[in-house]
């Protein structure tokens, strides 16, 4: 378990202002989680590809985040990372292929996700941070979380269900793609 | 970062209707001056991954960040020009940017009753002139990506 890690049952930190956000890279984006729900980051030796986790007697199912952003999977990077996400009903985790650290943000410097996108990446983002030169986008972890047989948006969502099974089929399918 | 067109006609009674005429993948389109903020150079996009048809990025410009409406792509054409150019425009869910072709707009006066119905359907339009043999719509930007 690498420094970011949480101890379970810590306090979590209080949400006021300034905000703070994990930066993280999928597939060439920069996205951005805020920090509160996170759990820790583990990196690639610290878990398996095809099996859920198990932290700290907890299981996180993982979650291919990829696929739900229909964004082209470019398979397990090196330096990949996991990031262990929590909130009052779920755990699971996303596979991301760059950790680039905290960023402490005023909330006046989060902008809005712009209202011309309409369709259900409205769900997905929260909005957005400036970032290196780019824009990183603030990603909704309660969306992340939600149980994905509700959002049919995707067939390929049902590959992030809790099952070694399922996680070998995504990992199938994007080295099919790639 | 424009050039003024010789095609005024002013003849008192008529009201003219100053446009800015643009190209994309060669193609010339006007858009009223007052809906259009700038014409810049052409900065990196930085693609949003979603379903929305033709809003497909981003682009930071100094401090603000714009959505990206690709007509290009809903034109079914290309981008003309190594060095295309941006055009940010007003729009009722907030200002957005558009890739155009790299030649420079020009600005125009036309006159209203030069104004004809524009019968194509292939993109929102206030309404078309003809300028020599080509009929150039113009953009009803404000309801760019507003379809039904």
């Amino acid at each position: 378990m690498s420094a970011l890690a949480k101890q379970e049952g810590s306090g979590r930190s209080i949400s006021t202002s300034p905000q703070h956000f994990l930066i993280i890279t999928i597939c060439g984006r920069y996205l951005a989680l805020d920090a509160e729900p996170i759990q820790g980051v583990l990196t690639n030796e610290e878990a398996s590809p095809f099996q859920d986790l198990v932290v700290q007697g907890t299981v996180y199912g993982v979650i291919d985040l990829a696929l739900r952003l229909n964004l082209p999977s470019e398979g397990l990077v090196e330096g990949a990372r996991l990031v262990l996400l929590k909130n009052e009903s779920s755990r699971k985790s996303v596979r991301v292929d760059q950790v680039h650290g905290i960023l402490k943000v005023q909330k006046s410097q989060v902008l809005p996700f712009p209202a011309q996108f309409r369709g259900p990446e409205r769900r997905w983002y929260l909005g957005m941070i400036p970032f290196n030169h780019s824009v990183a986008l603030i990603l909704n972890i309660a969306w992340i979380l939600e149980d994905q047989i509700q959002t049919p948006t995707s067939s390929s969502e049902r590959y992030g269900m809790e099952s070694v099974v399922a996680a070998q089929g995504a990992a199938e399918s994007k080295n099919q793609r790639c | 970062m424009l050039r003024t067109g010789g095609n005024s006609q002013h003849h008192g009674i008529h009201h003219p209707w100053p446009v800015l005429v643009f190209s994309i993948g060669g193609r010339r389109l006007a858009a009223k001056t007052l809906a259009v903020t700038e014409v810049a150079r052409w900065s990196k996009s930085i693609p949003v991954s979603g379903q929305t048809p033709f809003v497909t990025a981003v682009v930071r410009l100094d401090h603000v960040v714009l959505p990206v409406f690709d007509l290009a792509a809903s034109l079914q054409c290309a981008v003309q020009g190594s060095h295309p150019l941006c055009l940010r425009v007003k729009h009722p869910l907030g200002e957005m940017v558009m890739y155009i072709d790299e030649a420079i707009p020009v600005l125009h006066s036309v006159d209203d009753s030069m104004i004809q119905p524009y019968q194509g359907t292939d993109l929102p339009a206030e309404g078309s002139y003809i300028d020599g043999l080509d009929e150039i719509p113009i953009l009803s930007v404000s309801k760019l990506g507003m379809g039904s």
